[in-house]
């Protein structure tokens, strides 16, 4: 366990950027998101949740999978080594950390995503446990602990005026080696601090609701009225699933241009109506009310079936903060059965 | 519960129970103190969760689009802004006057959640009503009192509509236009414009830059009424699906011309905007050039006024200003 003055973190980052492509959140006009580090550009390690979650380091919104180019013979140019370099985000969230978890699930299974398996490998997660739950915050529901982040590399908990570090995985094990010109040894009495931080992050939650059981019981709910209520209020924008740190459904698009071109993989939305027509115009989802429903399903029902009972959300309450029409993920836990308790 | 959201309960109920409508469209509270979705009102004993509060701001005329087709007349309450949406669609003939009753509001301005979490912390927030002029912020340890004035949605601050401009009924008074909103009108704009070309190209690139295409901008927007929007087309694709700088301004700059001389400014696509792109600065930008270009309009105010960019006249301008 290490430590560092909060008033030092400038240092701290200046030796992380040295070991790879530094990523923490900042802030730009109204908008925290992750960054490319800059010496002189502050970090924002309050706000809980980014604009964007860091899904977008392992699975960009815009990815080339091929290259292709017609001579006498159809040439295929290798697209794969742009998932090579090493990056650092710094200040990733417990529940952002879990939903990656979950992403894995999906991209590391057979057949497994080469270009996301290596954007994994080269990356460490230093996760920045919270201290308060925001008021759309969560991740309890889905038993995630917000002053813990298992799946990261290295965890940072604010203890008010200083960071302490512990290191969780070998990566984690090595970067801390790396910064031993920056990192103070932590003492018991941090330790402590930190146990308290982590114990009262949990506490002070405002939204309740469990998933108890709720999969299954929504095994029979496909045809139910409920979705013909539901989906009225939806504008079929893709703010929901974009915003989701567990949405991960893509797209293949074309660019081609004279003898050559490009496969790109994009972020694509089951909101949109065009998300599943076929090319000969028949669309097996016709109204919002079937791609409304195809989203609560997929992370309440399909997933936890086919992932061991783990459902495809986390928490992070950015789909009840941003959703311009206030349709969420939460009224449907409650509304379709979830267990309610508080609020 | 404030007399407002009584009257809405009122006129919606009335207008159920004798079968004028079928559906009413209105708002009502959600679990969070900010929530005020648009509610939909089949009967008239669930006009009961009907309210209007601080936050009732999103406008529900875009729904109108689709329940018009399954109810033969739907009730409607709107705010001077959404009211200028109803005169945007009766005039892209996408509504007949006579689908809709028109219950219109007068609005002094809805708050902005942020701005309220900015003074209090949200957590100990539990309600936050309106009374009077002030902004009754109810606490888990209290309560307070603050001049609602000053937690303002931006959009309301550059309002010079807050009345209805198109209605059946009038639940109450007309409220006075804000002073100075002339000129906080295109505040915003004028700073824009007084970059330097490489500036602005820049700032813009920036807030574009953002823009993930959720399309919540155009989903919202009454005067994106199109059938089929062209950036939905898939053969040919107008628009790529990458995630690339230059086909985001094509889609940004395509929609703001579309809507140029037809967007009546409710700020909509701004405020949902996830990303916070400051949409109105472009359409504000348009605005000032149609009434520098074509002489003063606004649009939404009367349907059956000629938009000018719909409407051909031998002395219009042949060409832009070069400046």
């Amino acid at each position: 366990m290490k430590k560092i003055a909060k008033t030092k973190l400038q240092e701290l980052w200046r030796c992380l950027s040295a070991e790879g492509a530094l990523y923490l959140p900042v802030r730009s006009d109204s908008v925290v998101d992750f960054a490319l580090w800059q010496e002189d550009v502050p970090a924002d390690l309050e706000t809980l949740n980014t604009f964007l979650p860091p899904k977008k380091f392992y699975y960009p919104q815009t990815e080339t999978v091929l290259k292709y180019e017609f001579g006498e013979n159809l040439q295929l140019l290798d697209a794969s080594s742009q998932a090579g370099e090493k990056t650092i985000l710094f200040g990733v969230r417990p529940c952002d950390t879990a939903a990656l978890s979950l992403m894995d699930k999906v991209y590391l299974s057979e057949p497994v995503d080469e270009a996301y398996r290596r954007r994994r490998e080269n990356t460490v997660i230093i996760a920045l446990g919270c201290r308060e739950p925001e008021e759309t915050c969560f991740c309890q529901t889905f038993d995630i602990d917000p002053g813990k982040a298992p799946g990261a590399d290295l965890l940072a908990i604010d203890t008010g005026t200083e960071l302490v570090v512990t290191a969780q995985s070998l990566k984690g094990e090595e970067l801390l080696v790396a910064l031993n010109g920056v990192l103070q040894e932590a003492t018991s009495g941090d330790e402590i601090r930190v146990k308290d931080v982590q114990e009262q992050a949990g506490e002070g939650y405002l939204t309740r609701v469990s998933v108890h059981g709720l999969a299954e019981k929504l095994d029979t709910c496909f045809a139910s009225p409920y979705w013909d209520r539901l989906y009225r209020r939806c504008i079929a924008c893709g703010t929901c699933t974009y915003l989701c740190p567990t949405c991960h459904c893509f797209d293949l698009q074309e660019y081609a241009a004279g003898h050559s071109g490009e496969r790109v993989r994009c972020w694509d939305a089951c909101m949109f109506t065009d998300f599943t027509q076929m090319a000969g115009g028949h669309n097996p989802r016709p109204t919002q009310k079937e791609r409304v429903r195809q989203r609560f399903m997929h992370k309440l029902n399909y997933f936890p079936r086919q992932h061991g009972g783990e459902y495809a959300c986390v928490g992070c309450g950015r789909c009840v903060r941003q959703c311009p029409v206030n349709l969420d993920i939460l009224e449907v836990i409650r509304e379709m059965g979830g267990a309610v308790d508080g609020q | 519960m404030s007399t407002a959201s009584e009257k809405l309960r009122a006129s919606a109920a009335e207008a159920l129970a004798c079968g004028r409508v079928s559906l009413v469209l209105g708002w009502r509270k959600k679990d969070f103190w900010w929530q005020s979705p648009v509610a939909f009102v089949e009967a008239a004993a669930e006009a009961e969760q009907l309210s209007f509060d601080p936050f009732s701001v999103y406008n529900p005329v875009k729904y109108l689009l689709e329940a018009t087709e399954c109810h033969e007349k739907v009730g409607v309450f709107v705010k001077g802004c959404d009211s200028r949406g109803i005169n945007r669609l009766l005039q892209d003939k996408r509504l007949e006057r006579e689908q809709v009753l028109i219950f219109g509001l007068p609005c002094s301005g809805k708050a902005d959640p942020a701005k309220i979490r900015a003074v209090f912390p949200a957590q100990k927030i539990r309600e936050v009503a309106q009374e009077g002029e002030e902004l009754l912020v109810r606490l888990t340890d209290g309560q307070e009192r603050v001049a609602a004035a000053d937690f303002l949605l931006e959009k309301c601050l550059t309002c010079r509509h807050p009345n209805p401009v198109v209605f059946d009924e009038l639940l109450w008074e007309p409220v006075p236009v804000r002073a100075g909103v002339d000129v906080s009108r295109f505040a915003r704009v004028n700073s824009v414009a007084q970059k330097e070309i490489l500036e602005r190209y820049t700032y813009w690139a920036r807030q574009f830059d953002r823009c993930i295409r959720c399309f919540a901008c155009r989903n919202t927007c009454p005067a994106c009424n199109c059938r089929s929007c062209i950036f939905d087309q898939a053969e040919p694709r107008w628009l790529g699906k990458a995630s690339d700088l230059a086909d985001t301004m094509n889609y940004q700059i395509i929609r703001a011309f579309h809507v140029a001389g037809r967007c009546f400014e409710c700020g909509e696509c701004e405020r949902i905007c996830p990303a916070g792109i400051p949409l109105q600065e472009m359409n504000r930008r348009l605005i000032m050039d149609i009434d520098k270009y074509f002489g003063p309009y606004e649009a939404g105010l009367d349907a059956g006024d000629s938009p000018p960019l719909g409407t051909y006249r031998g002395e219009d301008p042949a060409g832009f200003d070069e400046s």
